[in-house]
């Protein structure tokens, strides 16, 4: 009975961030949120009046050629039998101890960060939707750009931080099966050019990937490069703004959600608990775009150019990472062991999750270095770029802007770990 | 070299830490009490109660030391289940009854004290 109960539970328990986990993290130290914030201020300081004054990232042109060619066909035969050992599991499996969810929200959302980190656009290399023949009917409409992606990122996350019960089955399996509609049916119309910018996950992998050592040229070539290099060959596209405002207001909104204030508003709003959540969730990314379409615009405008805001989304890409690190690095920990126990069926054996891998310090140390590096990799990206655009007289003072919706971002990052 | 190793060593031991004890320690888990509130001393407390959908006092943190007891006395106007996240307990609520459930506060981190069926989190339990 009581099992029975804890299972219907464990499924309503919608209010706590992440989709799946039992357990949030401590607010940092005050010393470390100090500590994080004075970081950032010297480095975006320094960085305005040390860098270098002639642009020296040269993108898609850089790095050192690696002769590998990796064959993909048997990785993206192996990521389709998970796919879809996950859906039996999901559709199977009772949801009590289900491994379902925990594959999903853990070992493929949040490990494709440090995978793709690694080993650069992974999700690109396995995605089982390539294996789908590249038989364009149509070529892809440019104006759609990462469009179809920054909403599939959107619903996803919606999913996972506002659905009414975002680790159910049901749940998981409705989201998985629109994915993968949409996804067959772009690549039937479009061809592969289609999941390069509209596959949600594809694109949160590549955008990652860019800052990985590994990384691979537009023209399919892999090299080792730098990650600033790699994030200078991110190439602007609509949407692209978009998408990256989604990682980093959705992340906001996980930040945000746990706080008692924001839970009491969502267990007392006559909209709902989805109601509110949603207009929670649509707020902090709304607010992310729109610090960043003003700050930009002023940018424009000291420094005498046009059209600058997506040439600048590139060096969100850290900032974002540094945010999905700092919110997701506790959940990949734990419930990563409890993702591979039971989909191993460990539990049957009495294996359980060992909760004290990481301590509190470490948590909140990792935290703040992954905000913090995130925001200096943010500053010098956009730096680079600053000095190629703008007349070399205005691109100093044109940085300024840049600077402070970065130090925006951070010191909003830092707060959320703090207080909430 | 040889003390490069020993130095990897030790960092892996570190690192691994001691086991999680919980289901090991046979008297420190799953100790639900259905009895009045009654302050013992020392212990992180919280009363709580539910009535009409809506939590008094509203959802706030409850703080906690690592190693200090935790309870949470609970009234619910309707017939429910509690639920303490990553500690697992659970208590049967029933109408007007008040429930406490105490434990002993060992892992560190932030854990809903939810209800099962009307899915509100009544308060988080903060132990550092």
């Amino acid at each position: 009975m009581s099992g029975l109960v804890l299972l219907q539970g464990e499924m309503a328990a919608g209010v706590l961030a992440h989709g799946v986990g039992e357990r949030g993290d401590l607010p940092i130290p005050l010393f470390y949120a100090y500590a994080g914030a004075v970081a950032a201020l010297v480095v975006s300081f320094l960085a305005l009046g040390l860098l270098w004054a002639d642009s020296r990232f040269s993108g898609d042109r850089a790095g050192r050629v690696i002769r590998v060619r990796p064959s993909a066909r048997p990785a993206r035969v192996a990521a389709l039998l998970a796919a879809l050992y996950t859906a039996g599991r999901l559709l199977l499996s009772p949801a009590e101890g289900n491994a379902g969810p925990y594959l999903v929200y853990v070992l493929f959302w949040v490990g494709l960060v440090p995978a793709s980190l690694l080993f650069g656009p992974v999700w690109r290399t396995v995605s089982p939707f390539r294996l789908l023949p590249d038989r364009p009917r149509r070529p892809l409409p440019a104006r759609l750009g990462y469009w179809p992606a920054a909403a599939g990122l959107l619903a996803f996350t919606w999913t996972e931080l506002v659905a009414p019960e975002p680790a159910a089955p049901p749940t998981l399996l409705a989201f998985g099966a629109v994915y993968a509609a949409a996804q067959v049916a772009g690549t039937l119309t479009y061809g592969h050019a289609w999941l390069e910018r509209g596959d949600p996950f594809e694109v949160y992998s590549t955008l990652i990937g860019h800052l990985s050592p590994l990384g691979r040229r537009e023209d399919g070539t892999r090299v080792l490069r730098g990650p600033f290099d790699g994030l200078d060959a991110v190439r602007p596209a609509p949407g692209l703004v978009a998408a990256v405002c989604v990682l980093l207001g959705g992340t906001g909104y996980d930040g945000f959600s746990g706080a008692p204030v924001w839970v009491d508003a969502l267990q007392a709003s006559p909209l709902g608990r989805t109601g509110l959540g949603t207009v929670g969730l649509l707020a902090a990314v709304a607010g992310v775009a729109l610090l960043y379409a003003a700050c930009l615009g002023v940018a424009g405008l000291v420094g005498g150019t046009r059209g600058l805001a997506p040439r600048f989304a590139h060096s969100l890409v850290p900032i974002a990472l540094g945010y999905l690190v700092a919110h997701y690095f506790s959940l990949l920990v734990f419930e990563g062991q409890r993702a591979v126990i039971l989909a191993l069926g460990l539990d049957r054996l009495g294996v359980e999750v060992n909760r004290d891998v990481v301590g509190p310090g470490t948590i909140a140390t990792v935290q703040v270095v992954a905000i913090v590096a995130g925001h200096v990799a943010g500053v010098v990206a956009a730096h680079d770029r600053s000095v190629r655009l703008l007349p070399p007289g205005r691109a100093v003072a044109g940085q300024i802007p840049l600077f402070v919706l970065m130090l925006c971002y951070t010191l909003g990052g830092l707060t959320l770990l703090f207080a909430a | 070299m040889r003390r490069l190793i020993r130095v990897a060593a030790v960092v892996l031991v570190a690192g691994c830490g001691p086991l999680s004890q919980t289901h090991h320690n046979p008297g420190n888990s799953h100790e639900v009490a259905t009895v009045p509130p009654g302050g013992r001393a020392g212990e992180a407390r919280a009363d709580i109660s539910v009535r009409a959908g809506r939590v008094s006092p509203p959802s706030g943190w409850l703080e906690a030391r690592r190693g200090q007891t935790v309870a949470v006395t609970v009234t619910s106007d309707v017939a429910d289940e509690l639920h303490v996240h990553g500690y697992d307990r659970t208590a049967e609520l029933r109408p007007g009854q008040p429930v406490t459930v105490r434990f002993r506060a060992d892992l560190t981190g932030v854990f809903e004290v939810e209800t099962h069926r009307s899915g509100l989190v009544l308060t988080q339990v903060a132990v550092r």
